[in-house]
């Protein structure tokens, strides 16, 4: 069981690298905690050390899933490419609270470098699409389960699936 | 060498109405006028509204003729002072005029700007006399009306009608009085600040200009002014080494430009670090002729003009002008929103640490003076509320207190100031002041200074209003003499409300150091960001120490204001929400 989550990648500021602003050619890559699926942006090549990516990307995240890892990398003149910093979302900035899930978010994270520094930062916009529970025809049994988290939580959903099984069943 | 390449860098990046200042949250129809005003004293949002007015039921002169009717529109000083601002014509005999004397004025939303009307009859061996001379004392006053801007473009037609009165001193019996018709205020704004246009244009075969180099063309955009000066609105970006380069949109505000039909001028030039940019060719169009160009999809010839200066010797090249796109798009204003069903709903939170003082002494700054004059609690509470109610239809604001002890309970850092266990809300500015006093006798003072509870109380209020689909933006006053002890917290609490429509406006009162305060406001430093690395999305804190002493016209706690608009507007507008008109 998983959730659809609208991700719009839209800019960063003040990337770095070896303490100079990135010189351009940056795209970011997304996966969650629970899930092996990567998307990827297109390359910004105008924006330099400001990139804008402006991209959309929906992706499934299972309903365990705590983090969603967004990464910014820049191609390199190879056909490689480096990492300039990294952000871990919590799930729970954009799921539970008060505010209803199909509500757009605009968040926006520090992203740490590979030697976790300080650098930059990543704006983004999440709208999670509303589940629809009965997606499976063969399971007849609605699965229960969302995570929640608690007002003031230190950023981790406590919750899991409340029925266990009935989550593995339907994998 | 770095130095310089970044400046090129600069130099190539498109200038003027482009996206990311399409987007400039404060809406600024005229950065130049925006400065002016500026420079005037004149902070925050800028929107130009035109007061039309008229009257029904006006007194008739005697049996046989009506009142030949003039209107004079006063603006009210903080001082009370009247200033006239505007005289209608006079309209002959009639008992219901509709004068065609505009009004066009600048409204504040920081300010609560009076306005006066006052009425008079013109009696005829008058009517050849410009009305700006007439001695408003010979003139037979017919009646006069008060209110607010704010009630006029909040109302949902944009229409407000007042009842005329009279000074006893003027008509002495009452039953007069009372007959004296009403007058009726329509408000518009001006219209052309709203739209502007989105054009995307490309060039094809455009002419070496140098053979020996590369040639990167970029366009520049200007208006021609009275006595033919070329004023530059906006350019695009700098293509390189390209002669049939496409160029990002350019946004261009039809306000900038005068109207759809006013000349523009479009040249492509090849850009050259030095500044000496070559021109390769240019057309004179409209905006309304640029439009067809882009529905024709015909390209447009580029000349270049000739060095007489007249207009039949310019050399025409084959090089063409595209416009591949042209849409025009209304941004709506803070007003439109107002009219549109929006809301502000004003909040307010009272410290109630021990370091203000005892209440009951006259150094406390919670001190009541019995003669009635407002210490700076209560003077905050009024200059922010009485600025707020207008835009609050129902005007029952919640109303917390922190950092004291309510009857036989703990310290508490967020309890509703009214008294009760149930509801924070008050009825009116008056009501806040009842519940602010009545709570000064029934708290005693403690600490420390938190505002994280506060924060977090109203942040649930504005994420509930989300979740009910209503159409509130919440703005929380925090009145404080000191600094916060839970920085990291309430930074985390500001953190996660950057993402409701929520502003907080926090006054510091007092003689002690608020420096620390300032990094709660983002426009003095970085980013908020919590401690596990999630940044504010927007800047959503401003923060003013409140002096004693006021200097002139504009108090800080305008200038505080000022910027709600902006905040507002970066909200809906990056959500895309439209007022419903």
């Amino acid at each position: 069981m998983s959730r659809a989550v609208e991700m719009t990648i839209l800019s960063a500021e003040n990337l770095q690298m070896n303490r100079r602003p990135v010189r351009g050619n940056t795209f970011v890559t997304v996966q969650s905690d629970a899930s092996s699926e990567t998307s990827a942006t297109r390359v910004d090549s105008e924006g330099g050390s400001y990139p804008s990516w402006n991209e959309k990307v929906v992706m499934d995240v299972p309903l365990h899933a705590r983090f969603i890892t967004v990464e910014v990398r820049c191609k390199t003149s190879s056909s490689g490419s480096n990492s300039v910093g990294v952000a871990r979302i919590p799930v729970s900035d954009f799921i539970g609270g008060y505010v209803p899930e199909n509500q757009l978010h605009f968040l926006s994270y520090r992203l740490w470098d590979g030697k976790v520094r300080r650098n930059g930062v990543i704006n983004i916009s999440v709208r999670v699409k509303v589940v629809e529970h009965s997606c499976n025809a063969n399971s007849s049994m609605p699965v229960t389960g969302v995570p929640v988290a608690a007002n003031g939580s230190t950023g981790v959903v406590r919750g899991v699936p409340a029925l266990w099984l009935n989550y593995q069943t339907n994998i | 060498m770095g130095n310089c390449f970044s400046e090129v860098a600069a130099g190539r990046a498109a200038i003027g109405g482009t996206a990311g200042d399409f987007r400039n949250p404060a809406g600024a129809p005229n950065d130049a006028v925006e400065n002016f005003l500026r420079s005037r004293g004149h902070h925050g949002l800028f929107s130009q509204i035109e007061l039309s007015f008229s009257a029904s039921g006006l007194r008739d002169r005697d049996v046989l003729f009506k009142s030949n009717p003039m209107m004079v529109l006063y603006t009210r000083g903080k001082n009370g002072a009247l200033q006239e601002l505007r005289r209608t014509e006079v309209v002959p005999n009639s008992s219901s005029p509709t004068w065609i004397t505009k009004h066009t004025l600048i409204y504040h939303f920081e300010v609560v700007q009076v306005l006066v009307f006052r009425v008079y009859d013109v009696d005829t061996q008058f009517h050849n006399v410009d009305v700006k001379m007439l001695e408003l004392e010979e003139q037979q006053f017919l009646g006069e009306a008060t209110c607010v801007l704010s009630q006029i473009i909040t109302q949902p037609n944009q229409s407000l009608t007042i009842d005329l009165h009279t000074e006893d001193s003027i008509i002495s019996t009452s039953t007069l009085a009372k007959n004296s018709g009403k007058l009726s205020v329509h408000a518009e704004e001006c219209v052309s600040s709203k739209t502007s246009v989105e054009m995307a244009f490309r060039c094809s075969d455009l002419e070496y200009k140098d053979l020996f180099s590369r040639n990167d063309p970029f366009l520049l955009i200007s208006k021609v002014a009275e006595g033919g000066a070329q004023i530059p609105i906006c350019k695009t970006e700098v293509i390189r080494n390209d002669l049939n380069p496409i160029w990002k949109s350019v946004f261009v505000n039809i306000q900038q430009v005068g109207s759809k039909d006013s000349p523009l001028i479009i040249e492509c030039y090849n850009f050259n670090s030095n500044g000496k940019h070559d021109l390769m060719g240019k057309v004179e169009k409209s905006l309304a002729e640029l439009e067809n160009i882009h529905n024709n999809g015909q390209g447009e010839n580029l000349f270049l003009p000739s060095a007489g200066g007249q207009s039949h010797n310019n050399k025409v090249l084959k090089s063409q002008l595209f416009v591949d796109k042209f849409t025009e798009s209304v941004q709506y204003t803070f007003l439109d929103y107002l009219v549109g069903g929006f809301e502000l709903n004003f909040m307010v939170a009272v410290d109630f640490t021990a370091s203000n003082g005892n209440p009951r002494l006259p150094d406390s700054l919670h001190y009541i003076d019995p003669s009635g004059r407002p210490n700076a609690y209560q003077k905050a509470i009024v200059e922010v509320g009485e600025v707020l109610q207008f835009y609050d239809s129902d005007k029952r604001f919640p109303t917390w207190g922190f950092g004291a002890r309510p009857i036989d309970g703990p310290v508490s850092h967020c309890f509703n100031l009214n008294g009760s266990s149930h509801y924070c809300e008050v009825e009116g500015i008056q009501g806040i002041m009842m519940a602010y006093t009545s709570a000064l006798h029934n708290v005693s003072l403690a600490g420390p200074t938190l505002f994280g509870p506060v924060i977090s109380t109203a942040a649930l209020i504005a994420s509930q209003s989300v979740a009910n689909g209503q159409r509130k933006y919440f703005v929380l006053l925090i009145i404080t003499d000191g600094v916060v002890t839970d920085l990291q917290e309430t930074k985390e609490a500001i953190v996660k409300a950057s993402d409701l429509p929520l502003s907080i406006l926090i006054v510091g009162v007092g003689g002690a150091d608020f420096k620390e305060m300032e990094v709660l406001d983002a426009d003095k430093g970085e980013r908020l960001e919590s401690s596990y690395g999630r940044v504010a999305s927007r800047d959503i804190v401003q923060f003013v120490p409140f002096r004693e002493v006021q200097s002139g016209e504009f108090s800080v706690v305008q200038a505080l204001l000022a910027e709600l608009p902006s905040q507002f507007l970066t909200y809906v507008r990056s959500r895309n929400i439209q007022p419903s008109l």
